[in-house]
């Protein structure tokens, strides 16, 4: 199913602490004990049963054939005439080693043919019983690991979801989300493949080589070990070649890396390099990368190549030693360890020999899965280890419907140790009004407005609303009263309707509609392919940035909330539109708290309150009247921010844009 | 757009009819490395035939050893009976002599030509793996390089239609399964069926009766291997499908934290994962199950086949018509039938993915470029930038509603001329003619009087420069980016554009200046710094035409300035085609275009048109007003 190229070229990882991942991960198998101890049975019984036929072909040769083989000699010999040949009598029993060898039935030296054939067929029956059995244990085992690792499987991946909920922002703002994405995933694929697959073959494998070694040194000591030369080689050669072959794959998967990358960025950029004539250069660049990808993966290649054709070489090998061996000391009449060798022993060990190949070639490749599992229920468990920041309070308060009186009282916050991004900020937002915050990049404006539904938690001084300190509060019932329009405004890979239903799952269309209208948004989606009921791609791909924020700005209106925050709603609408919504989204702001980060003038002169915020501290506070009459900070910002036209024709004779001040 | 895309997707869900010509096709690529291909296969015959004597020489080897032990039985007979004996078994007297008295020379040589096979065996096998893999990689190779090339060369239009992430899934997944069948699918094919007919025909020469036996089962196993290939792929197809629903809940509920927190959507999302787990499970279960019926029936099979020539061959040598050295070797024999008939199955079902990757690899391969050169192009001299529009009518892909009508217009050298119009009144689509990225579908675009059309595309389009509203930078350092469209630029041109562009400040200020590596792989630059490299890269070909795309991009407003201060620069003495946002633009410009649907509503300057043209002043109020209310505050502010 899966050849040695597909587990070789795989990244390897080494677990830390084997122990305890095992431990905890057996917790998970806990609850389907009883199916891994029926899997533990199936097991040994299918390997019992490859152990055993060979055994018993051997029993037929050295029951039934062996004197037959022996005894038509001696009726070819003597003939029909049916003259006696003096000597040839004592055959007819066949050879002695066949006879001591063979305990599965005895039959009298006079055998007929008939009795030999009957035997035979008893025999080959047992054996098709025992084939018959193999398929049903292994295909039943495979099953039973499936069903019970898949069920383990789905509990831990829900179990991580349930955490990645639990984690608080700051952990988001630590881990790229891509990261922990990527990590995940892999990290379940190869559980996954080890559970289902690698594990029973490993498990099985290694039982059947130890089975075969013991029953080919019960059988016949020296003869067995003589028949083992070749085995501590071929798991030389395995591990050699796999090693050579999994340091080889990783520089073929940098090489694909850079073929991909370089893919990525011509095709996604072809505008550009036809607008610059690059084509000639680019096609020599990706010719460079894609030649090295070739040859890293011939070299790979080579080690994977060489392995197969090595132990098939190194099992014929192994079969003209059993058979020369035996042979030799058939024909002489030697016992090896002690005991006759028999043909029927031949037969066994031919069978025997054979079947180490597959199984070694399994383990030496699979194992280094197994580790990279164990490795990866680690990381997996090293997530669910990470403590989530913000914990509801042990005994939360009700708050019932809000009223919106939000006060921050020397708030100070800190993302990373020692570094202040709030530094005692006191704000006071009665029920109703509209605060703007205006500042900066980077001084603070968003961090402000993630203490309100409790994103984060301040350092020191508190965030009340209504009064209560939103740590007291029930996390569910602060959140859905606190309404948010982010400026990259998040879609989900679901319909338009569905979107706008996100924070009010019982919305009924109608309402949802109304939301669409509130927003102007309604044009658009009726224009898509199936209106409402459109399927958005990935991340809400299809619309513009623009159309998203107001789909986001329907979804915060739908979800009617006490106390609203718009984080650059606006800032990817074009201004023809932002016009025909702005009436919209003073409707909305109204009779709400609203903390309002925005770009665009109308929204902050509005305001009841404007806060300037400068390193994390407020500047200056007051409306935009009593602002700009101050002409500091804000006046300075707003000069520099808004007013800008006709400063532009300045520049062409040398001068820069604060010229107009 | 949206609806466009929709089509394509379901055009790429449905899946190509696999056509067989197509794969046909591919397999001449093997062409390309003649010599490596047929060392391969000749290399696959000397493997297989050391392969197939093995069981033969295991024969000598056991009747060497079942002669032995008769003979040495015989050596009992009195001599006088010896001759009638011998003639019986049908032995001459010297066979005899070397059975009873050197037996075990034909045992030494036998397995001496075991050990000379297995080398022989392993070092063919190996090497025609590895330049079967050489092969294929080449092929792998030339096809990629070929997609690349096209992709590379296909005009806008063509790009508007496909998304990168598809034509990057047929230059790797396409290619790499095309790969596996031509490089090692097809050798494996041969190899399979000389290994079968190689055994068969040994099989069948020594024991008739018995290889009858053992012959139905072939079918059988064929038919078992070539459903299981039919079963798992969809199968597979499936669970693939059910994973990446249920990552995509992951992967957006990673990126959309923040909203699923605000909204307190927690419980809803880990609903809809626990119904994505669930279906994903079943259906590895389900999975599961076929897989543990059809191994198992399939290995087992196999194994019948075993039983049937213990019993059917132990038989015949209780009726002494088969020796035990051939019996043996039938068993041997055997695992070569079952092994090749499982690699024909595997093969068949690979045969139709692959054919199916071949005909969607051919379908760009053959895509026909519809902006080329023409043959007698010649290359544009250089022009002092007089610009100008006949009639001209544009449709996208030749069909449908036009994008533009009749638009004319003339800009002479150095002239800076505004497009001005709402999203989708096609500004883009007007820019997008200038460097023939699309042909007009009637008219004409002239430069200095020549048609585009009629001059080579890399002398026309490096004498345009062009600063798109999104900028893409390619991996390497901040020089090479500049240096985009002239390579050959030396240090000090493309520091005095960085300058001019105002942007080797923040270029200066990175640890490795100039060599700072940037694009997908470097260090991220901000939309701001990322512009002014755009910017520095149009202004180092110091073109006569300059196009630019004026939009408003997210960039951070205190940059906007420095950006439009390098902008200003980058126009002046050239003409210039701006889609125009700033109303310094465009009160400044020559002469605004005012375009609605495709078409010209109003030509003139701001003061001329501000009189004359309501769509005009209705755009000027509805987009520009807002600034404008800043600049009279402004001058109110001032006054105080």
């Amino acid at each position: 199913m899966m050849g040695p190229r597909g587990v070789l070229d795989r990244e390897i990882l080494k677990p830390k602490r084997v122990g305890a991942t095992l431990g905890r991960l057996s917790r998970y198998f806990a609850p389907y004990g009883l199916v891994l101890l029926l899997v533990a049975g199936l097991i040994i019984a299918s390997t019992w049963a490859q152990v055993i036929s060979p055994e018993l072909i051997g029993q037929a040769t050295d029951c039934y054939i062996a004197p037959a083989v022996a005894r038509n000699a001696v009726t070819n010999a003597s003939g029909a005439d049916g003259v006696a040949i003096p000597g040839m009598e004592d055959m007819t029993g066949g050879d002695s080693a066949s006879q001591s060898n063979c305990w599965w039935e005895t039959l009298a030296p006079d055998a007929g043919s008939d009795e030999l054939v009957s035997g035979l067929a008893r025999l080959v029956l047992v054996i098709v019983a025992l084939y018959v059995g193999t398929s049903i244990f292994t295909g039943l085992q495979f099953f039973l690991m499936t069903w019970a690792g898949s069920h383990v499987l789905r509990n831990m991946r829900e179990e991580v979801f349930r955490h990645i909920h639990r984690l608080s922002l700051g952990y988001y703002s630590k881990n790229e989300a891509g990261d922990i994405m990527s990590r995940i995933t892999n990290d379940m694929d190869t559980l996954q493949q080890v559970m289902n697959f690698a594990l029973l073959q490993v498990l099985g494998g290694v039982l059947l080589i130890v089975w075969i070694i013991y029953k080919m040194l019960t059988l016949n000591l020296v003869y067995a070990l003589i028949s083992m030369l070749v085995v501590p080689v071929m798991i030389l050669a395995t591990l050699w070649f796999s090693g050579q072959a999994r340091k080889a794959f990783r520089k073929t998967r940098q090489e694909i890396g850079n073929v991909n990358a370089n893919l990525q960025e011509s095709i996604s950029g072809v505008r550009e390099v036809q607008a610059f004539a690059r084509e000639e250069a680019n096609i020599e660049n990706f010719r460079v990368s894609n030649a090295a990808n070739r040859d890293a993966n011939i070299r790979a290649v080579a080690f994977t190549a060489a392995l197969a054709p090595t132990l098939e070489a190194l099992g014929y090998v192994a079969i003209a030693i059993v058979v020369g061996v035996g042979g030799i000391a058939l024909l002489r009449g030697q016992t090896l360890g002690g005991n006759l060798v028999s043909l029927g022993l031949i037969v066994t060990f031919l069978g025997y020999v054979q079947r180490f190949n597959q199984p070694i070639q399994q383990v030496s490749v699979l194992w280094t899965n197994i580790q990279s599992a164990i490795a990866g229920a680690e990381r997996i468990f090293g997530l669910l280890d990470e403590a989530p920041d913000i914990v509801e309070a042990p005994k939360p308060v009700e708050i019932g419907q809000i009223q919106g009186r939000v006060e921050f009282k020397d708030v100070t916050l800190e993302y990373n140790p020692g570094e202040l991004v709030l530094k005692g900020i006191n704000l006071h937002a009665e029920p109703g009004q509209t605060v703007a915050i205006v500042g900066p990049t980077g001084a603070g404006k968003t961090t402000i407005i993630n203490l309100i539904p409790r994103f984060y938690d301040a350092k020191s001084g508190s965030v009340t609303i209504d009064g209560v300190n939103v740590r007291d509060m029930k996390l569910d019932s602060l959140r859905s009263q606190v309404g948010i329009v982010l400026q990259d405004s998040f879609l989900f890979s679901d319909t338009v309707m569905n979107n706008i239903r996100f924070g009010r799952p019982e919305a009924s269309d109608e309402e949802v509609m109304d939301a669409a209208r509130l927003a102007h948004a309604e044009d658009f989606i009726l224009s898509l392919s199936e209106g409402y009921q459109t399927i958005l791609g990935e991340r809400g791909g299809g619309l513009s940035q623009g159309q998203r924020q107001l789909l986001a700005i329907a979804r915060a209106a739908l979800a009617d909330p006490r106390i609203l925050i718009l984080d650059e709603a606006t800032s990817s609408v074009d201004t023809r539109t932002e016009r025909q919504i702005q009436a919209a989204l003073e409707k909305l702001l109204e009779g709400r708290t609203s903390f309002v980060i925005a770009h665009r003038l109308s929204t902050i002169r509005n305001a009841d309150q404007v806060l300037v915020l400068k390193d994390g501290v407020i500047a200056e506070r007051g409306t935009h009247t009593e602002l700009i009459d101050r002409r500091g900070a804000y006046y300075d910002l707003y000069m520099s921010q808004f007013q800008r036209e006709d400063a532009a024709p300045a520049t062409v004779n040398g001068q820069g844009p604060r010229v107009a001040v | 757009m949206f609806q466009r895309r929709k089509k394509g997707e379901k055009g790429q869900g449905g899946r190509p009819k696999p056509s067989f010509r197509d794969l046909g096709r591919a397999i001449r690529y093997l062409g390309h490395y003649k010599r490596m291909a047929i060392f391969a296969y000749l290399f696959l015959f000397i493997s297989t035939g050391a392969q197939l004597m093995v069981p033969q020489l295991v024969q000598n080897v056991l009747d060497a050893v079942t002669s032995g032990m008769i003979a040495q039985q015989i050596g009992n007979v009195p001599a006088s009976f010896l001759p009638a004996v011998l003639e019986r078994l049908g032995w001459s007297a010297e066979q005899f002599d070397t059975f009873a008295n050197r037996p075990e020379i034909a045992l030494y040589w036998a397995i001496l030509f075991i050990v000379i096979f297995a080398v022989a065996r392993g070092a063919f096998a190996f090497s025609q793996t590895f330049m079967s893999e050489q092969v294929s990689q080449g092929v792998a190779f030339d096809f990629r390089n070929e997609l690349f090339e096209k992709i590379q060369r296909l005009s806008f239009s063509y790009h508007d239609r496909n998304r990168t992430g598809q034509l990057m899934i047929r230059a790797t997944d396409d290619v790499e399964k095309l790969r596996g069948f031509i490089g090692q699918g097809l050798l494996m094919a041969v190899q399979a069926l000389v290994l079968l007919t190689g055994t068969l025909t040994i099989l069948l020469f020594t024991n008739f009766r018995l290889t009858l036996v053992i012959l139905p089962v072939l079918p059988l196993a064929l038919i078992l291997f070539m459903v299981f290939g039919a079963v798992a792929q969809p199968l597979f197809a499936a669970v693939q499908e059910k994973l990446s629903r249920l990552n995509t809940i992951l992967q957006e509920n990673l990126a959309g934290i923040k909203v699923v927190k605000a909204f307190v959507r927690e419980p809803q999302e880990q609903a809809k994962f626990h119904v994505a787990a669930e279906d994903l499970m079943n259906q590895g279960i389900t999975v599961g199950k076929v897989f543990s019926f059809l191994f198992p029936v399939i290995f087992m099979l196999a194994n019948l086949g075993q039983a049937a020539v213990l019993y059917y061959g132990g038989v015949q040598i209780i009726d002494s018509t088969l020796t035990f050295g051939e019996w043996q070797k039938f068993s041997l024999y055997l695992i070569y039938v079952f092994f090749p008939i499982g690699q024909l199955g595997f093969i068949i079902s690979q045969m139709s993915q692959a054919s199916a990757s071949a005909t969607r690899i051919f379908e760009i391969l053959d895509t026909r470029n519809e902006v080329m050169n023409k043959p007698d192009a010649k290359p544009l001299a250089a022009i002092s930038g007089k610009l100008a529009f006949e009639n001209v009518t544009f449709r996208y892909f030749g069909g449908g509603d036009p994008v533009l009508s009749n638009i004319s217009f003339d800009a002479a050298p150095g002239q800076t001329i505004a497009l001005l119009g709402a999203t989708g009144s096609g500004k883009s689509t007007v820019i997008n003619l200038i460097p023939r990225f699309y042909d007009v579908s009637e008219g004409s675009v002239t430069i200095d009087g020549i048609d585009v059309r009629d001059v080579t595309l890399e002398s026309l389009r490096s004498q345009i420069g062009i600063v798109l509203q999104e900028t893409n930078l390619f991996t390497g350092t901040v020089r090479d980016n500049i240096a985009f469209g002239r390579p050959d630029a030396t240090d000090e041109d493309v520091i005095a554009a960085a300058k001019a562009a105002a942007a080797h400040d923040f270029i200066v200020s990175f640890p490795e200046g100039y060599d700072t590596p940037v694009g997908e792989r470097g260090a991220t630059l901000s939309g701001g710094q990322k512009q002014r490299v755009a910017i520095a890269r149009a202004l180092l070909l110091d073109p006569r035409i300059l196009i630019l795309d004026d939009s408003t991009s997210s960039v951070d407003l205190a940059t906007e300035a420095v950006i439009q201060r390098a902008l200003d620069k980058l126009m002046q003495g050239r003409t210039s085609i701006v889609i125009a946002q700033r109303i310094s633009t465009v009160r400044n410009a020559d002469q605004i275009i005012v375009l609605e649907k495709g078409r010209v509503v109003g030509v003139g300057t701001h003061t001329d048109l501000m009189e004359t043209n309501p769509i005009y002043a209705e755009i000027f109020s509805s987009q520009l007003v807002e600034d404008a209310v800043v600049d009279e505050e402004t001058e109110l502010v001032a006054a105080k």
